[in-house]
Parts: C-alpha cells; sequence; structure tokens
C-alpha cells in the first residue's frame, strides 16, 4: 500500500505545478474586449474563472484553523450585474474570543476608458466596512471602484476560521455562468473528511494526491490529501417555481468532518462517525439529552394540565397544547436547546429547539412515550445519506405514538392541530433520537394532507339573485391555513366584513363557524349569501358560469419542461358541489358533460360531474392531487390536469326559458 | 349562610381593589376595540432641547396588545447611531388584569444593525425587544430616554400611527390617551405643522422658566387600511417641528423657510464637496467641445457619468446629508444619490452649465415637499434639475439606464427643494399625464380549429410607462421569457421571439415585440368553441369594498391602457354569443369594449383610462362597481359554432 501511494505522490508531483491558483491581475486584452459569452450569450456577466482554496494550518496565535482563500475573476458585460462588483462575506462572530476573520482582501477593476486605453483601479482598503449584524453574524462589504460595462473585476479574500468542523463547501453553480471554476482542498492526515458532490453537472477535472509532511506541529507531522475538484463551462442556475431549496439542485462539493488525531497523543477522535457513535453524543449533550432529561421539572409544569385525566391522547393533546400557549416562538431554528428548557417555561419565549425538546420532555414526563426527530427544513435542503452528521438538520420535532398510531407535533405554532406539521418541515427524511433506543429514519412525506369542500346550495328568484347556502369545510392542512387567515382580524366579524369585500357580487346575510378554536377538528364556515346574478329573469337566455369562486384563469405551470421535481410538501384534495334550483320556467340548455382526467398511477385527478333533473341541478368537480412530489417525467400530466382544469372552466350553462 | 356571604363580600371587595388596576384590560373604552390589534393606554413623548447639541427625548408608554396581531404594534422598537444615544430603558407587562408580571430593560434587548442589506454601509442600530407574554389581552409600560446631539430635526409626534419609523405598522392602533411636549429655553424659536390634530396647542412656561408646548389626544379609534386613500389618512394625527437656530454636529445655522434652509445646505453641506481633479475637467471639455446648445451638453454630461458611475448606498458622516467629494466619487464610480447628483453637477459647471441640487420624497406616491413648513426632515433621495429658459430639465442620477430628462413615477409631479447658492428654491417636478402614460398594444392571432394560436403583438409603453419592463429587460433570455408568460395569461404560451427595444429620446418609448403560440387556446366544449377575448390584458383584482370609509378617493397618477387586437377565426364558424359592447364614463375613469365580426376576422378593441385627482369618499362604492364590470367584460368568452 505504502509503495503505491509513493508512486502516487511522485507521479502527482509533476502535475502539482498546474494545480494552482491563476496569477492575480493578469487580465488580457482579449477579457476586456469580449462583447458576449459564446455559450450562453444572454449572459450579463461570466467568471472567466474562479479559485478557491481551503487548508488546515496552525496559526500565529496556536490555534488550528481552516483558511479559505477566494480568488475570483468576473467579466461584466453591461449594467444589470453591476452588483456583481459589490461583495458581501458574513462572517461568524462566535464567542470566547474564537472567531472567523478575514484578511488580506484585494480588488481590481480593470476597464478601457473613455479614450479606449487599459486602466486599472484598486479597491481602498478602507472602504471595506464592517457591520455587526446582530450577536451571531457580522457582514464585511465593498465595493470594487470604477466599475463599467465591458470592466473586468478580480477580486481574493482569505478567511481564517477556527471551526474546523465547518470546512467550507463550494459551489460551482451560481446565477451567472462560469467558465471555470476550481477548489483545492488540502487536509493533513489529523484530520479525516468526507466529501460528497451535489448536483447533475460533472466534475472535468478530480485529481487525488499526496503532500508530504505538510502539517507539523512540533515533532508531529502528517502528510495531507491533495483534492482539486474542477469544472468547465459552467451554465447559470436557473430557478423552477415549487421546488425545494436550490442548495438541492445546484452542483457543489461538500465536507463533513468525520474524525481528528490529537497530533501529541496520537488519539482519535470520532466527529462524525456512525450514527451509534452520535446518539450516544447527543444523549450527553447538555443541549440534546441533558434536556430531555429533565422529566422531573416538567412533571411539575404538567401536573395541573393534565391531573385526572386516564386516557393517552387526551393526555397528549392537552400537553400539546399546553405547551404551544405557553412558549412564543422567536423565530430561531435550532436543533438543540442552548440556553435549556427552564428558561424557555419561564421566559415564554425560545427557539424551535426550547419548544420541541420541551415537548418531547413533558409528554415523556405525562407518560406517553415521545421520541425527538431532527430534520432538515424545505429551505435548508435535502439530507446527505452518505455520510451520518449533525450538520444535516436545522430543525426538531417531537414523534409519539398513541394507539398504534404515529403522531409528528411541533408546538411552534399556535393554530397547528395535533399531529399537523407546518409546511417548513414537510422534506426528505427525519431522524428520530431518543435516551433509550438507537436512533432511525424516518420518513417526512407524513401522509397529512389538505382539504377543501365547498358546498354551496342556491335558488334563483325571481329577482334574478341567486339566494341559499355557502358552506366551506376545510380539513388537515386546509383547516390550519383556514384559521391562520381568519385570525389575521381581531374578530371574527372583521373577517366576514373582509371576505364579503372581496366577494363583489355576493352578499353575505349570515355566518357560522365550527370548531373555529377546536384545532384538532374540520374547521366549518357556513354562510348564508345572495347572488346578484342576474338584473332579472325577464330574458329568453341567461348564461351561467357554474364556477363561482377560485375560478383559476392560467396554468399555474409554463414552462414546457422542468429539470428539477415540482414538490407541494403534501397532497391535495379540492371538492366543489353547487346545487341549483331553478324558477320553474327555466331550464338548463346544454348540461356539460361529465369529464375525467386521471394521471397515471394514480398521481391525480380531475373528475366534472353534472347531474340534471327538471328544476334542479347539482355540478361537482373534484381536484385531487395524490402525491407530494412530482417528477420532472410527471410534470406534463400535471400541466395537461391544470390544462383541463382551465378549459373545463369556459364551459357555460344557459338557462332557457321552457316555451 | 351569611357567614359565606360575607366571606363573599370581603373576596369581591378584595377582587374590586385589584380590579381598579390602571392596565386592567377591561377598562377600555368599547367604542376603541373595533380594528384595534392594541390600545396605547397612556403615551407620553418629551423632548426636550437643553442646548443646541444636546436633545433630549423622554418616551413612556403603556400599551394593551388585545390579540397576537398586536405583539408587533406593541413591541419597544429604539433606533441609535453614533450620535443619538439611549440613555435608559426599562419597563414592566402586566396581565389582564393589569397585576404586574414581567420587568426588564435594556439588557433583554436585541441589537442589530438597521441598515438594510442595499448599503454598502451604515451607521443606524436598533435594538428591540417585546416581553413574551401568552395570555391575551396583556398592556406593557415602558419609558426610554435618548440623547441626541443635533436640534436641526426632530421626531414627528404620530399618536395613532405607531412608530413614525414603522409605517407598516400603521393600522390597528386605537389610542386613549397620548400626550407630547416640546420644552426649550424661551429664546428658542420653534415652527410647527399639525395635521389632523383635534385640539389646539397649549402653551406654558414651567417652573425652570422654560416654554412647553404641549398637544394632546384622547380616545381615537384604530386606522384601518383602505385602498385609493391619500399618502397621510384623514384621521392620522401628526405634529411636526422645526427649530430656528440649530445645531447639526457641529455646523450651526438659522431659518425660518425653506429659501433660507435651502442656502444653508447649499453653503454648509455641499458648496466644498464640488471639485473634481484637473484631468476629468479636462476631459469633459473635450468630451462637448462643439456642442454649442448647453442641454445637449448636459446629456452628453449626464451619459458620461451614467456610463462611469452606478449607485451603491453609503450612509456615513453627518446624518446622510453631506454628499461625499465629486472628487471620490471620480475615482471610485460610485456613490449615493446626494453624491452622484453632486458629481454630475460638478461636471456640468466644469463647462460652464448651472444646475440644482434638489431634494425630493421619492417613490411612486405623490408627496411634495410642505410650501408652508421648511425643515429638514421631509424627503428623501436628491435630483439634479437644469434650470434652461423656458425648458428645465430634470436628471435621476442614481441609475444607468434611464433617459437624460426623463424622472418617470420615482420622482415625478411634486414640490422639491434645489439648494442654490442664491437660497432655497420650491420648483415642481414635470407631470405625466392621463395621456402620457400609454400601454398601447397591438396584435394580430389566428385561431386554428384545434384550437392553438398563433400570431404576434406588440406593445408600446410610454410615459411613465416607460419603464415598466426595465427589470425584464435586465434579465438573462430565460428569466425574460418567464416574465412574459407570468405578464400575460395565455395558456401553454410558447414565445418564438421577444425583443425590447427602447427609444432614449425626450420622449423615451419603449417597445416589446413578441411572435407567440399556444396550443388549447381555444376548446371545443359541448359543440361550441370557446376563447378568452382578452388574454393581453385583463384587470381581474377588484379592490374590496370598505364599510364606513373615512378617507376620500386618491388616484395617484392617471394612465391610459389601449389594446388591439385581431384573430383570425376558422373557417366555417360564426359567432354563437352576443357581441361584447361595453362602455362605461365615469369622472374618475372610462372603459370601452367592443367587438366586430367581418368575414373571419374578429376585431378587439379595448381602452382603459383612470384619471388622476381626489374624489369624495362616496364615489369609492362606484369605482369599485367600475372595476368589477371591467373585471367580467376582461373575462369574456368568445363563443363560436359551426355553421
Amino acid at each position: 500500500m505504502k509503495k503505491i501511494l509513493l508512486v502516487l505522490s511522485l507521479f502527482l508531483a509533476a502535475l502539482e505545478v498546474s494545480a494552482q491558483d491563476f496569477p492575480y491581475g493578469e487580465v488580457d486584452n482579449n477579457a476586456l474586449d469580449m462583447k458576449k459569452y459564446d455559450k450562453d450569450t444572454s449572459a450579463h456577466a461570466v467568471v472567466l474563472r474562479e479559485y478557491g482554496t481551503s487548508r488546515i494550518i496552525l496559526d500565529n496565535d496556536d490555534y488550528t484553523k481552516v483558511v479559505f482563500e477566494y480568488h475570483v475573476r468576473i467579466k461584466i458585460f453591461d449594467k444589470s450585474e453591476f452588483d456583481k462588483g459589490t461583495i458581501a462575506i458574513p462572517i461568524y462572530n462566535g464567542d470566547n474570543n474564537v472567531y472567523e476573520e478575514i484578511r488580506d482582501i484585494t480588488g481590481t477593476t480593470f476597464y478601457k476608458d473613455e479614450k479606449g486605453l487599459e486602466q486599472k483601479a484598486e479597491l481602498d482598503p478602507k472602504q471595506v466596512f464592517r457591520t455587526k449584524e446582530n450577536k451571531y453574524w457580522t457582514t464585511l462589504k465593498f465595493a470594487m471602484p470604477a466599475v463599467r460595462e465591458g470592466c473586468v473585476i478580480e477580486y481574493k479574500y482569505t478567511i481564517y476560521s477556527p471551526h474546523i468542523d465547518n470546512f467550507h463547501s463550494w459551489e460551482f453553480q451560481s446565477d451567472i455562468p462560469k467558465m471555470y471554476s476550481e477548489y483545492q482542498v488540502h487536509i493533513p492526515g489529523f484530520w479525516t473528511y468526507n466529501a460528497s458532490l451535489k448536483g447533475s453537472l460533472k466534475l472535468t477535472k478530480n485529481v487525488a494526491e499526496v503532500e508530504h509532511e505538510c502539517f507539523t506541529f512540533g515533532t508531529a507531522k502528517a502528510d495531507c490529501s491533495h483534492m482539486t475538484y474542477g469544472m468547465s463551462d459552467i451554465p447559470a442556475f436557473v430557478s423552477e417555481e415549487y421546488m425545494t431549496s436550490k442548495k438541492n439542485f445546484i452542483s457543489s462539493v461538500n465536507f463533513e468532518l468525520v474524525q481528528y488525531q490529537n497530533f501529541q497523543t496520537g488519539a482519535t477522535t470520532k466527529y462524525t462517525k456512525e450514527w451509534k457513535d452520535l446518539d450516544y453524543q447527543l444523549k450527553t449533550e447538555f443541549w440534546f439529552g441533558g434536556q430531555l432529561k429533565r422529566k422531573e421539572l416538567l412533571k411539575e409544569r404538567i401536573a395541573p394540565i393534565i391531573g385526572g385525566m386516564t386516557d393517552s391522547m387526551a393526555k397528549a393533546k392537552a400537553v400539546y397544547a399546553f405547551i404551544q400557549k405557553n412558549i412564543k416562538w422567536n423565530d430561531f431554528y435550532a436543533y438543540g436547546s442552548d440556553d435549556g428548557l427552564k428558561k424557555a417555561l419561564d421566559s415564554h419565549t425560545g427557539d424551535v429547539a426550547d419548544i420541541n425538546l420541551t415537548l418531547v420532555t413533558a409528554l415523556n414526563a405525562a407518560g406517553i412515550p415521545t421520541e425527538a426527530v431532527m430534520l432538515s427544513t424545505r429551505e435548508h435542503g435535502a439530507i446527505n445519506y452518505l455520510y451520518p452528521g449533525l450538520g444535516n438538520f436545522n430543525y426538531v420535532i417531537a414523534k409519539t405514538n398513541i394507539g398504534g398510531k404515529t403522531y409528528l407535533l411541533d408546538a411552534t405554532d399556535q393554530l397547528l392541530p395535533f399531529g399537523v406539521l407546518p409546511m417548513r418541515c414537510l422534506n426528505d427524511k427525519g431522524r428520530v433520537f431518543s435516551l433509550d433506543k438507537p436512533s432511525y429514519w424516518i420518513d417526512m412525506n407524513t401522509g397529512q394532507r389538505e382539504g377543501t369542500t365547498y358546498t354551496l346550495d342556491l335558488t334563483l328568484s325571481d329577482n334574478g339573485k341567486l339566494k341559499g347556502t355557502f358552506s366551506r369545510y376545510s380539513t388537515g392542512y386546509s383547516a390550519y391555513e383556514m384559521r391562520q387567515e381568519i385570525k389575521k382580524f381581531n374578530t371574527e366579524d372583521e373577517f366576514i366584513e373582509n371576505l364579503e369585500g372581496k366577494l363583489d357580487k355576493v352578499k353575505i346575510l349570515k355566518s357560522s363557524f365550527d370548531n373555529l378554536d377546536s384545532l384538532n377538528k374540520p374547521l366549518g364556515e357556513t354562510y348564508e349569501i345572495e347572488i346578484s346574478a342576474f338584473d332579472n329573469l325577464d330574458h329568453n337566455k341567461l348564461v351561467f358560469n357554474p364556477f363561482l369562486f377560485n375560478r383559476m384563469l392560467t396554468n399555474p405551470f409554463k414552462l414546457a419542461e422542468r429539470d428539477y421535481p415540482v414538490d407541494w410538501g403534501m397532497p391535495s384534495d379540492e371538492r366543489y358541489i353547487l346545487t341549483v334550483h331553478l324558477p320553474e320556467q327555466f331550464q338548463v340548455d346544454n348540461p356539460p358533460q361529465n369529464l375525467a382526467f386521471a394521471m397515471p398511477d394514480n398521481g391525480g385527478k380531475f373528475i366534472i360531474n353534472y347531474q340534471g333533473d327538471n328544476g334542479l341541478f347539482v355540478f361537482s368537480n373534484v381536484i385531487q392531487f395524490n402525491k407530494s412530489v412530482y417528477g420532472p417525467d410527471e410534470y406534463p400530466y400535471l400541466k395537461e390536469l391544470y390544462n383541463k382544469i382551465i378549459l373545463s372552466e369556459k364551459n357555460e350553462l344557459v338557462f332557457k326559458k321552457k316555451s | 349562610m351569611k357567614p359565606l356571604l360575607i366571606a363573599a363580600c370581603l373576596f369581591f371587595i378584595f377582587l374590586d381593589s385589584r380590579a381598579q388596576n390602571i392596565y386592567d384590560a377591561s377598562l377600555i373604552p368599547k367604542e376603541l376595540t373595533p380594528y384595534a390589534s392594541a390600545v396605547v393606554r397612556d403615551a407620553e413623548t418629551t423632548i426636550e432641547v437643553k442646548d443646541m447639541d444636546n436633545v433630549i427625548y423622554h418616551v413612556k408608554k403603556a400599551i394593551t396588545v388585545l390579540n397576537h396581531n398586536g405583539d408587533d404594534l406593541a413591541r419597544i422598537v429604539i433606533f441609535y447611531n453614533k450620535n443619538i444615544t439611549i440613555r435608559s430603558v426599562k419597563g414592566v407587562g402586566y396581565n389582564e388584569y393589569g397585576k404586574p408580571i414581567v420587568k426588564f430593560g435594556e439588557h433583554d434587548f436585541l441589537d442589530e444593525s438597521a441598515v438594510g442589506e442595499e448599503n454598502l454601509f451604515g451607521d443606524e442600530r436598533v435594538k428591540h425587544f417585546i416581553p413574551s407574554i401568552t395570555q391575551y389581552p396583556y398592556t406593557i409600560e415602558y419609558e426610554y430616554e435618548l440623547r441626541d446631539r443635533q436640534s436641526l430635526t426632530f421626531k414627528p409626534w404620530e399618536p395613532n400611527s405607531n412608530d413614525p419609523w414603522r409605517p407598516d405598522l400603521k393600522y390597528g392602533l386605537a389610542v386613549q390617551n397620548s400626550s407630547f411636549n416640546f420644552i426649550c429655553d424661551p429664546d428658542f424659536n420653534i415652527r410647527y405643522k399639525e395635521a389632523n390634530v383635534p385640539e389646539k396647542v397649549i402653551c406654558s412656561t414651567n417652573h425652570e422658566g422654560k416654554k412647553v408646548y404641549t398637544w394632546q389626544v384622547k380616545n381615537l379609534k384604530a386606522l384601518r387600511y383602505e385602498p385609493f386613500s391619500p399618502f397621510i389618512a384623514a384621521n392620522e394625527i401628526s405634529v411636526r417641528i422645526a427649530p430656528e437656530k440649530f445645531s447639526y454636529y457641529g455646523i450651526n445655522g438659522s431659518f425660518n423657510n425653506w429659501q433660507q434652509l435651502g442656502k444653508w445646505e447649499y453653503d454648509k453641506l455641499i458648496k466644498d464637496q464640488e471639485t473634481v481633479p484637473p484631468a476629468t475637467v479636462q476631459y469633459v471639455k473635450e468630451l462637448t467641445a462643439g456642442i454649442s446648445d448647453p442641454k445637449l451638453k448636459a446629456k452628453k454630461i449626464y451619459e458620461y457619468m451614467q456610463q462611469k458611475t452606478h449607485y451603491i448606498s453609503v450612509q456615513v458622516g453627518i446624518g446622510g446629508f453631506r454628499p461625499f467629494p465629486a472628487s471620490e466619487v471620480d475615482l471610485n464610480g460610485y456613490g449615493d444619490c446626494k453624491a452622484l447628483v453632486n458629481y454630475t453637477k460638478t461636471l456640468l459647471a466644469a463647462v460652464g452649465i448651472d444646475s440644482y441640487y434638489c431634494v425630493v420624497e421619492a417613490g411612486s406616491p405623490k408627496v411634495s415637499l410642505q410650501h408652508d413648513f421648511a425643515s429638514m426632515d421631509q424627503g428623501d433621495h436628491i435630483i439634479l434639475c437644469l434650470p434652461l429658459k423656458n425648458d428645465t430639465t430634470w436628471m435621476e442620477c442614481t441609475s444607468q439606464r434611464i433617459p437624460f430628462g426623463f424622472l418617470g413615477d420615482f420622482t415625478d409631479d411634486r414640490l422639491v427643494l434645489a439648494c442654490t447658492p442664491e437660497g432655497g428654491k420650491l420648483l415642481h417636478t414635470p407631470k405625466y399625464t392621463i395621456d402620457n402614460n400609454l400601454e398601447k398594444r397591438t396584435a394580430n392571432f389566428t385561431i386554428s380549429e384545434s384550437g392553438e394560436l398563433d400570431g404576434k403583438m406588440e406593445t408600446v409603453f410610454r410615459g411613465v410607462d416607460y419603464e415598466d419592463r426595465e427589470s425584464e429587460i435586465g434579465d438573462s433570455r430565460a428569466e425574460q421569457e418567464k416574465g412574459v408568460k407570468k405578464t400575460y395569461p395565455i395558456n401553454n404560451m410558447v414565445v418564438k421571439k421577444l425583443v425590447y427595444k427602447q427609444d432614449k429620446g425626450s420622449s423615451p418609448v419603449t417597445t416589446e415585440d413578441i411572435s407567440l403560440s399556444a396550443g388549447e387556446y381555444g376548446a371545443l366544449v359541448n359543440g361550441k368553441f370557446y376563447f378568452s377575448i382578452n388574454s393581453v390584458d385583463r384587470r381581474i383584482s377588484v379592490p374590496p369594498r370598505v364599510r364606513n370609509r373615512v378617507n376620500p378617493v386618491r388616484i395617484n397618477r392617471g394612465y391610459t391602457d389601449e389594446d388591439e387586437i385581431t384573430y383570425t377565426i376558422p373557417k366555417g364558424y360564426h359567432l354563437s354569443s352576443d357581441l361584447l359592447d361595453v362602455k362605461l364614463d365615469k369622472p374618475f375613469g372610462n372603459y370601452t369594449a367592443t367587438m366586430t365580426l367581418n368575414g373571419d376576422q374578429l376585431v378587439y378593441k379595448r381602452k382603459f383610462q383612470i384619471r388622476d385627482g381626489m374624489y369624495n369618499k362616496d364615489v369609492y362604492d362606484d369605482m369599485i362597481d367600475f372595476f368589477q364590470a371591467i373585471a367580467d367584460a376582461d373575462t369574456y368568452n368568445v363563443a363560436l359554432v359551426k355553421n
């Protein structure tokens, strides 16, 4: 093995010369004269070259640090991309004098002046501004001087970070195309990282080599593995609607720290390991296991809530409602409770982990076995299954089993019914952790649905008005969304006033709500209404469109084809049932034809049904999507289903006077 | 029985004494709760000018939050910077019955940069906090003090529109009691401007012999959002104060009117910033050599400035009022509105052309500087005015694209302050009229028997509409196509050609040229062939009706839309629906939509105009009917049957 390695490194030593940063400031006339980028002529700017390197060093202050150097050269064709000349670099403030810092910011703009002469303007280091955004982040910002159409900007900087576990990832793709992008990492043998590639684009250069004794600390020495990832002719990333985090699709390389070795003792500490190691680690962490163990604290707090209850379900719902109402979410995501549950309970405020770990512990304290589920929200991106690691997650919820059924719970929102998750959680898989069992994956595609049924029963009266009842019945996630809508108003009356204001031809005479505050039941709204449909009935023909509300005028899907899946988070079901009683003298002239359109594999359907009798007809339709995610191959069917809906909504009924 | 009764009575007395807690939510007058998410129980803002460079703000407020919508209204938000320091903050939270449940202080506050992402740098910061109380209603009572080192501008008092710095939270706040005191030495003269103030100011002298001006309001209902309202609502109360003599971070001055204020601005903030290197002076001279018309000279220089610079906001230095030196813009090629206007002005001066640095309140709602009240806190943007004889020309200097002499809807039709060496002058920027602002579309489409639409469409944008496609023009082709598909609700649209052209002349014009096709545009349903008559310019959203409207109806800007679409329909069909013929004519606008069929040529003509102006509030219902009738006509479906 050793021999092979040696040969390999000798061989690669020759290559090494080419594998380095491109020379700073050598911008030639070709770049300045370039009028457009041949491979994407609509691009307003293109990265000519981009180079980055990360290495681990022992800094002057004796801390080991990851040093990330970034160097880029960008051609700006026109004004639309002048903002590429304003650069913002976020750095983490950290704590205990351990913080990230930026050194060596250099920038130059190359351009041709009014007389056609080549000029360059250097970035003034005094014009690099530092703003402390909040406790956690500081932003360094600078604007390149003399940016103008046709210029080439070039800049480089170096970030020194003590966060060895947060090794810089590299995005090959951005919103402008790149001609060449390369990332090199040098990792001493003391550290082991797993590298993984995301996205559909292929590397054009992928070299691994060994650097001899590249890291020394006293007498300890280590060889480095030197990896080079290169990509040429990278197209700009174009995002699509109804997609999850673009991070899932942008081509990038990411690193996860696996283990490191003490230079002096040689002892190895596993960092990311196998899940069983992580399970153990979590159990002992103050911010996780430490909090899940605080059952006694919670027992005290929930005793008055569940006193006298025997049924587990009733207890669980009571505890859930208690946490929902007693700790307000401060809008921060987290999977660990840094300040502990007690502080959250006492101050009535906390982040996601404070709230949901309290919930897990409270349910356990109530005698209902409950686990914590770490997950990655939709905007945080997909899970990397190759390597176990907490870096995958940014959120935590509770999972409990009652009567053989699993319930996933998030108490950050007061309006969520028991067992319904907010949209942000419906992403990929979650990892279930508890104090006593090995962790495991569960699908976050939970079977949660949204459902709305509209029922109208209307009678056409002699003055041309349609009178009757309109009810909307919302289940699952729809009930949650509808309650949110209603609670935006101070009172129910204000909601109805607003609703009536929006439905121009509709007068709401009476209204009632069912289960507005019983979150675990479907929400019902019933309105007695009067629609000014016709000015009078003195016509031989009355044209009537049975799609009274929510008419869909355009197809939400406009692209001919898609590269990325349509991800709605959950299946949905919408039903519309309209019953109309006609006056004696009228009959329906052209009853609509029944229609049923189904997507392959029971993916979804659109149905229209019409049943008419003498003075009465029932018109109904169903729009159903049975999947949460539709792949690009299913996209044409999805689009076609919407086309069918839109075409059928053009359908108008004619009420004709009997002769 | 008796002893029990006594006990109960005692208990009630006990409860009763608690119920007298002043912040008991049940003491809020019932007439204040409609549309309110929070109620200011008692507020007192005091500004005391201790010295010209030492102004103390003392804010005391108790606010009851009725439901979760009120949390943000009650949030305590304090802006500060190097010159405005926070002296003390403390507060108490009370439950529904007015019983104190939590105390808080400055250490509880979050401290963040208050400079938007779009700024390169700024030193504004904000501290904010709200105690987390989970039972509604609850009350928070707090008090804090700020010290400002200048006396040129004072924060206005706006008791029923919440924090003057957060106009987004204008609605839902009722007020039981609120007062404002302005305290200063007897020789510190002020002018003030009241808006909708119900009670007169009370002037008095305090025990220190200082002047005290006091305004007070009681029992104000919450403001509501009403579409088409004036910029300042009819029931929105404010008091603004301007000093006579002042000190502004080391620079002194005095003013009583715009003339004097403009003079001070020019002399103290602008005059010394007007130098560029000799090479640049030389260059612009060469650039304009041979041009004699000053307007053409100015255009040349303006275009040079546009290609050399771009807008980047940097809010450092004294309160954001002084432009960066022209020499710095010359070097860096960027600056904010002040710096870019000052730079352009300096370049123009280099070739002997005078121009004015003008302060304006920018934004689509037209807000004028108040002609009868000069103060430094009006206006948030700078533009340049070229006072040519009978041909005053205006320049927006922060855009690299905008044509010379064109302001668009950002700064049109309003009073602005020109700061000149002779003093300030109020000038009015040009108005783009109902007829100037034109979007005119001509399309020729063929519809095949299978329902496919095919053809081309040209749209011309004039007046403020010139900028309607500005963001698309800056996009990549893929994004442009997405934009077009969103703009025009034509399903299955395939864009075959898409070209934007811009004529940047004195009346600028943008032209959009599209060739497109769309399958299933027409559909055979139930034996009839249906298609939408108008898929290119539909007005489908109708503003909501408003009960008990308070505000007059204000239409900010007039414009005209004209569409003419010629459809070639499939052979062998005739019309089954009635011809569309809608005509509406109202004082605030008009609309016609007509349709004619001649052989297989179906011609659709639509014209929509909305007229700017202030109308009586009763007009609002009529306006909703107008928009609804248009929405109905715009979604008209043509029905054809086979001969």
